[in-house]
């Protein structure tokens, strides 16, 4: 489909927020996204569209030279700056869908252990259904857990926001507190966390498909 | 920032006078930020000695900060004129210069005072910063070596020496330094330090990487993989390093491990296959080979996609996967199923598959499915048609989609791009409206209303549609404010471009009633209507003004923020992303949405500009013509009133809450921005414009805009050597993009050469040049032949 889950970079930043001012209330400058990336570079994730995955090679494809040849009409060159919108990083590349993720820090407490915290999350609309919010979570959490040693993570959650509530329930999160007048508007927060294992969340195992153990070659 | 007194008195002068004690005790409360008790000794000092050039510098940064911003530069430029290489002048100087942001001169003075023989460490950490700031990366490496002989104790500075080496290009170095300190901090790491260790190490194969000793770097990434904590970082590299030592067997499986991973990165299918060599396989092997990553992840997308790009339309297996694909997205109701379809578009043949296969689907099989399946096909057609351009044929699905479902919002997003794409925006935005009141709740729906009211040029609508998920402060009108806060660019650059619409309205009516003017001259209330017109011109020019420069404000805010980060990232201990920073910074301007608003502040700038010429040249005529009874005719009529009426008046300030970018705004319309622009008060217009053009053209030569606003002003400026230059750097965007003998180039060129022709005041030996090389240049061009040389230059 051309859309990929990957990593955020310091590159996505611009984007990530447009896409945070479009889909939620919660709203952050954009120091607050660099401040992310540069403390836990490992701990966000985006989902982009790339409008052309296609090496030039694959567009004019052939049935290796058997079949009759054809040449595929294709549409005319684009020579146009990328697209002026805010949800653009590059040309034809656009993100969708955003999770910044971060440790909490808190040089005081007494254990040591260390927590994550999801601080935002979001798929604008049109893209959603696809499970793509619970795949840049499954990223972040696995990430959490294997770079900083989080043994759990942590966030909150409009009472009302029910297709939220759900995707942290398949995740397995469950509401440890309900904080009142979290919100800006004064709607509650449920405060929902999970206890992270590493072998545990590996993102591929969800898919419950055929192990690849690397002891076969593919072709 | 340093506090000017160090906490040991290192140096501190044993003869000193009532004025020298006078500043240090000065000083002091200035650390202290008691700023208005330092200015009262500084005043005493100075009353007695007003030739005190440090008391005189301290006055300069003191009234700054209290506020009398317009008395801070002089006293510090006497302070400085006097006493060059005093270090406290310098060391103040430096600050003060830091505080406007102007880092070039910051550096300059900082680093005098450090020569100067300041005993201050502070300093050489902010000079440090000011050196990043300004990308002086040689005096950079000088300047933090200098810091760590003073501190060697913390790994943040001899990171910080290394990544000064690796900007200024010296990987060896860098690499050195990491390697130094490594090996000096192994036995005494603890826990906490794990992360650091294992982000420096990778910054150390990274440094060992680009410098093209790949097969080094692999090895020492295999060294050190224990410590490595970031294993997707780990296995990227080792990855990338083992296609470029061209050992593919052993890549692929780095590429499996990847996928296990996170098996939905299409980048990992793509190099999967290159260490693979499949690519250039037969379809059948590549097919055999995604069926297979199909079986460990059935739920990802690209095993299944990827096929579908690379399966020629003809092979028997492209329409059976394409249909499974798309039926299977249309039966679980993804919205997107169209837009996950669409790269496959650009091949006319799998287009016209895909279409048949749902179309066929819709009128057939529908009735064996659960209703909502319909309605998700009826979406799929209607996007469909918008794709093709038939809108008639997208409606009438739209149409019937919204009638078999009417409660669907995303049906409604839908309607309203196919009207839009009709042309009425009015309509499409009312059809938003309508989606947006079946989810009050989602904020997705309410920021596209905004936008079609944005589109439909209701400004004030949409401000107060997106304000009821804004912040709202007590005595806030609207949301305006916070959005302002929060940066949101896309709302910003829609009004700018809503109130651009607004005004040329303006400028059309006003055409259309001097035009019936030439027939009842003097009539009053045309003169009145007129002047109405007239201030509704300059106040939504303004607002478009001051909306576009809202935006330009804050990608210096973004410029800004990097500021903080030049100490914080090498103690947080992440180099990598930290030197990523610094080059995404040097490109900042090149981002998508600055492009937009360069070109649409180059609209009215270039308006603004003719509007300057015309003015001149009339003068001129009446001066030349020195004949009065004529003289009240305006040169366009966008002359300025003696006063506006006091309805206007009203009007205006009763808009000014609605219209506030921040509270207490001083020049809320823009009404100053714009008086600015049309007096040249700040520089010639066109060199702002083309400041504002090269900022981005500089950092990314082959974009096509920045150059196309570079011609013009060279033209308008008569610059014809620079505006042909200009052109030929446009033509090499437009090569690269597979566009060599581009229409808009050889448009460019036929401007060029009329412009030199109209040019009355041109040398002509000049003209004779700027002509030979423009056939130089472009030889298939004759003077004579224009239509020929565009036959030519038609792509």
């Amino acid at each position: 489909m051309g859309i990929t889950i990957r990593r955020a970079t310091i590159h996505d930043i611009q984007a990530m927020q447009n896409a945070n001012l479009h889909n939620l209330p919660e709203n952050y400058q954009l120091k607050y996204y660099m401040y992310h990336i540069l403390s836990w570079p490992q701990a966000s994730y985006v989902a982009t569209t790339y409008d052309d995955i296609t090496p030039e090679a694959d567009l004019y494809a052939e049935d290796d030279g058997k079949a009759e040849a054809e040449v595929p009409e294709i549409v005319t060159k684009d020579v146009e700056d990328p697209k002026g919108d805010t949800s653009y990083i590059d040309k034809g590349e656009k993100i969708v869908g955003y999770v910044l993720g971060k440790m909490d820090d808190d040089p005081d407490a007494q254990n040591r252990k260390a927590h994550g915290h999801i601080t935002s999350l979001s798929v604008m609309r049109t893209y959603r259904r696809m499970g793509l919010a619970e795949k840049l979570m499954r990223q972040s959490l696995y990430a959490m857990c294997e770079c900083y040693g989080a043994e759990s993570v942590m966030l909150h959650v409009r009472k009302s926001n029910r297709a939220a509530l759900n995707l942290y329930l398949a995740l397995e999160f469950t509401t440890s507190s309900v904080e009142h007048s979290y919100y800006q508007d004064g709607e509650d927060a449920n405060c929902m966390k999970l206890e992270l294992k590493l072998e545990d969340l590996v993102p591929s195992k969800f898919q419950k498909g055929v192990e690849d153990d690397f002891s076969q070659d593919l072709i | 920032m340093s506090k000017l007194i160090q906490k040991k008195k290192v140096g501190a002068p044993i003869l000193t006078n009532k004025e020298d004690e006078n500043f240090y005790e000065a000083l002091k409360l200035y650390d202290q930020l008691q700023h208005k008790k330092a200015l009262k000794l500084v005043t005493a000092s100075l009353k007695k000695n007003s030739n005190h050039a440090a008391c005189l510098a301290l006055k300069g940064c003191l009234n700054y900060q209290l506020g009398n911003k317009s008395e801070a530069e002089a006293p510090i430029l006497k302070a400085i004129g006097k006493e060059p290489r005093n270090h406290y002048v310098n060391h103040l100087a430096g600050m003060y210069y830091k505080l406007i942001d102007n880092y070039e001169e910051a550096a300059k003075w900082m680093k005098a005072a450090v020569d100067n023989g300041s005993p201050n460490t502070g300093i050489i950490r902010d000079l440090a910063y000011v050196q990043t700031q300004i990308r002086d990366y040689k005096n950079l490496v000088v300047t933090r070596q200098q810091f760590l002989e003073k501190q060697p104790g913390y790994r943040a500075n001899w990171t910080s020496v290394a990544v000064a080496h690796h900007m200024n290009g010296d990987h060896q170095q860098a690499y050195t330094t990491l390697q130094k300190i490594e090996d000096i901090i192994r036995e005494h790491l603890n826990e906490g330090d794990r992360y650091e260790q294992s982000e420096c190490i990778l910054y150390k194969i990274q440094l060992i990487g680009e410098s093209g000793l790949v097969e080094k770097a692999l090895d020492q990434l295999e060294k050190d993989e224990r410590e490595i904590k970031d294993k997707l970082a780990f296995l990227e590299m080792k990855g990338r390093y083992l296609l470029m030592l061209n050992r593919k067997k052993e890549a692929s499986v780095v590429y499996r491990q990847l996928l296990k991973r996170n098996p939905d990165n299409v980048q990992f299918y793509i190099l999967l296959e290159t260490s693979l060599e499949s690519a250039s396989k037969p379809v059948e092997i590549r097919l055999k080979l995604f069926d297979k990553l199909a079986s460990f992840y059935p739920k990802s997308d690209p095993p299944k996609f990827v096929p579908l790009l690379f399966l020629p339309a003809s092979h028997p297996e492209f329409k059976s996967r394409v249909r499974e694909y798309l039926l299977s997205q249309l039966k679980r109701g993804f919205p997107a199923t169209f837009v996950n379809l669409k790269p496959l578009y650009k091949n006319l043949a799998k287009r016209a598959i895909i279409f048949d296969i749902v179309n066929e689907f819709h009128n057939l099989e529908l009735s064996q499915f659960d209703p909502t399946v319909a309605v998700w096909t009826k979406f799929f057609l209607a996007q469909h048609y918008l794709y093709v351009n038939d809108l008639e044929k997208a409606e009438e699905s739209i149409n019937e989609a919204i009638e078999h479902t009417p409660t669907l919002v995303e049906l409604y997003i839908l309607k309203a791009r196919i009207i839009k794409h009709k042309g009425d925006y009015e309509l499409a935005s009312a059809i938003m409206e309508e989606g947006r009141e079946l989810d009050l709740q989602d904020r997705f729906i309410n920021s596209k209303s905004t936008k079609y009211l944005l589109r439909a040029n209701k400004v004030d609508q949409a401000i107060d549609t997106i304000s009821l998920f804004t912040k709202l402060d007590k005595d806030a009108a609207n949301g305006l404010k916070d959005l302002h806060v929060m940066q949101a660019n896309w709302v910003l650059v829609e009004s700018a471009e809503a109130y651009v619409r607004i005004y040329k309205n303006y400028v059309k009516q006003l055409q259309a009633l001097e035009a019936k003017d030439e027939h009842e001259e003097g009539d009053k209330n045309i003169e009145e209507e007129k002047e109405e017109i007239l201030e509704n011109i300059d106040m939504y020019m303004g607002l478009a003004l001051k909306r576009y420069n809202a935006i330009v404000k804050n990608f210096k805010i973004f410029f800004q923020d990097q500021y903080d980060f030049h100490s914080y990232c090498p103690r947080r201990g992440t180099p990598r992303d930290y030197v990523e920073t610094l080059k995404w910074e040097d490109k900042i301007h090149t981002t998508p949405i600055y492009i937009r608003v360069i070109k649409g502040l180059s609209g009215i700038m270039f308006e603004i500009y003719d509007d300057q010429v015309r003015k001149h040249n009339a003068q001129l005529k009446e001066l030349l013509e020195e004949e009065d009874t004529k003289s009240k005719k305006k040169s366009n009529g966008k002359k300025k009133l003696k006063s506006p009426k006091s309805q206007l008046i009203k009007k205006k300030s009763k808009l000014v809450p609605l219209v506030e970018l921040e509270k207490d705004d001083q020049d809320p319309f823009g009404s100053k921005a714009l008086s600015d622009l049309q007096n040249n008060a700040n520089g010639k217009i066109m060199d702002i414009l083309l400041e504002l053009a090269k900022t981005v053209s500089d950092e990314d030569p082959m974009l096509k805009t920045p150059w196309e606003i570079v011609i013009n002003v060279y033209l308008n400026e008569g610059k014809y050597v620079l505006a042909l230059q200009a052109i030929r750097s446009l033509e090499k965007v437009m090569t690269r993009r597979g566009s060599a003998k581009s229409r808009l180039v050889g448009e460019y060129v036929l401007k060029l050469d009329e412009s030199i022709n109209k040019d009355t005041q041109i040398n002509s030996a000049i003209a004779q040049v700027v002509s030979k090389s423009i056939i130089a240049a472009f030889p298939e061009f004759t003077k004579d032949a224009p239509d020929a040389f565009l036959a030519i230059y038609c792509q």
